[in-house]
């Protein structure tokens, strides 16, 4: 490849990113101008001061999508383990894609009523629980193709030297499947961390997580406050690919 | 000294082991020779306590196995792959069952020190599983089974993934070791020289039922093990090259 293609296939990726930094600087953007007319730091402080409630945002999300992240994780971890080595493995998998025969939004529809008996509507657990809705059964399908025989033997090899399960799954499992967990993780990190539909219907607009702050800016017009969410919305995401890349890759 | 009793089980209306009854003595070896899908696995791992029987009774030294969970058993199975732990070192991979039963660093340190120059692997302690070679694997999957000293071992075909060579060296190492542990095994395999090498009496298993041969002799003289096919075959060998 040559240099100039380096530089124009980096320059490609960064454009969107430098973008919307430079949108998230400005104060006045009018047509044809090609730059803001100023510049100013006051967006940035309006998050840094709390006042438009960015950094609440930003909390609400880091929880939510490690909540969810965490969660769903580990339990399609060990439920996809049951199910492949289930007699019925293929109809127990067919049941993981079922939630995406739906659109998320009309699976929160169809979810809604039980929601609002549970007293889950419209609070930061609902939203949760909705999420698991779709980032379980993605888990679930992810690890399917992980279990194999080769690590039932190693299993029941752990067994039989004298290993509970627990320690089959401590001293084991998690260690080989390392790299697995960390991509599982990160991706459904980030279905969770761009979640919109189900996030809106069931918050009901009382869990503001940064996905919805950037839709709702959106809609208000509000180019530059929209640019600076987009900002904050883009950094932990590519906190956690560094980290998986640092991890996954050098193990690799 | 494991008894078993008339051992029965079957797979979707399919007799897999059949009214199975023998003694196994303290520190024999029993070879088991017989093809695939004659049921040794499944016999191994019913013994290891990772099937359950239909029917039947196991005895190992007068205690009744069928209610001890396979990690209680002290029955170690080992496959014909040495299924290393992918993520420990040959040291780590030895010392797993002691570090399962939390015994201190000094024991440890010694016992894996001691086996590693029994199963000859000096200077390998540090290395990862994918540097070794498919013998050498072997030795430690070895090792990791010897170092909580089984009650019984149960080899499932463990050469069947090596050369020729390799298999010969591993063959006499295992006699070897399992003279100076006085181990107490059950060597399954469908090489019949492999079955008359290794055990110290040997039993041939067809279509779920498993005969116990008094002594070498006999088991050379039932036509079904292919004994006598082979000496045959080797006789009439020399007889051409001698016309010849």
């Amino acid at each position: 490849m040559s240099r100039f293609t380096k530089i124009a296939l980096i320059g490609l990726i960064l454009f969107p990113f430098a973008f919307l930094l430079m949108l998230s600087l400005g104060k006045q953007w009018p047509y044809p101008a090609i730059f803001p007319e100023q510049w100013s730091l006051s967006n940035w402080q309006l998050v840094l001061g709390g006042s438009e409630g960015l950094g609440n945002s930003v909390l609400v999300s880091v929880l939510l999508s490690l909540s969810v992240a965490t969660l769903s994780t580990s339990l399609s971890f060990w439920v996809s383990r049951h199910i492949a080595y289930h007699p019925k493995r293929e109809a127990w998998l067919s049941l993981a894609y079922f939630p995406y025969v739906f659109a998320p939004v009309i699976l929160a529809a169809c979810l809604q009523f039980f929601f609002i008996v549970a007293g889950l509507y419209g609070t930061f657990g609902g939203v949760l629980v909705a999420q698991l809705f779709i980032t379980f059964p993605y888990g679930v399908i992810f690890f399917s193709s992980f279990w194999n025989e080769r690590l039932r033997s190693m299993e029941e090899l752990v067994k039989t030297l004298g290993g509970s399960t627990a320690q089959a799954y401590a001293k084991v499992l998690v260690p080989v499947a390392k790299g697995a967990l960390m991509t599982c993780f990160f991706q459904l990190f980030l279905i969770s961390w761009f979640e919109y539909g189900l996030t809106n219907l069931i918050g009901v607009g009382k869990v503001p997580t940064l996905t919805l702050r950037v839709f709702q800016y959106v809609s208000e017009a509000n180019i530059f406050l929209a640019a600076l969410a987009s900002c904050l919305l883009i950094l932990p995401p590519v906190a956690l690919l560094w980290l998986n890349r640092a991890v996954v890759f050098r193990e690799g | 000294m494991l008894t078993i009793k008339n051992i029965n089980k079957q797979y979707k209306g399919e007799a897999v082991l059949q009214g199975l009854s023998f003694t196994l003595r303290a520190h024999e070896m029993l070879s088991i020779l017989g093809r695939s899908g004659s049921g040794k696995t499944t016999l191994l791992k019913v013994l290891a306590g990772l099937e359950t029987a239909d029917s039947g009774q196991l005895l190992l030294d007068g205690q009744d196995l069928s209610p001890v969970p396979a990690n209680q058993r002290g029955v170690v199975y080992l496959y014909q792959e040495a299924l290393l732990f992918p993520h420990l070192n040959v040291f780590e991979n030895i010392a797993f069952g002691l570090r399962l039963r939390r015994r201190p660093e000094t024991e440890i340190k010694e016992k894996v020190n001691g086996l590693l120059q029994r199963l000859e692997l000096p200077g390998q302690a540090r290395k990862m599983p994918e540097q070794l070679s498919g013998g050498q694997r072997q030795r430690v999957a070895f090792g990791r089974a010897l170092i909580i000293e089984p009650r019984v071992l149960l080899l499932d075909e463990p050469f069947g993934a090596l050369d020729a060579e390799t298999r010969r060296s591993m063959q006499q190492l295992l006699k070897r070791v399992a003279k100076d542990f006085g181990l107490t095994a059950i060597f399954v395999t469908h090489d019949l020289k492999e079955a008359m090498l290794m055990g110290d009496r040997l039993g041939m298993m067809q279509n779920g039922q498993l005969k116990i041969y008094g002594n070498r002799a006999e088991f050379i003289a039932d036509e079904s093990t292919g004994a006598l096919d082979e000496a045959r075959f080797w006789t009439d060998l020399q007889g051409l090259k001698l016309t010849k």
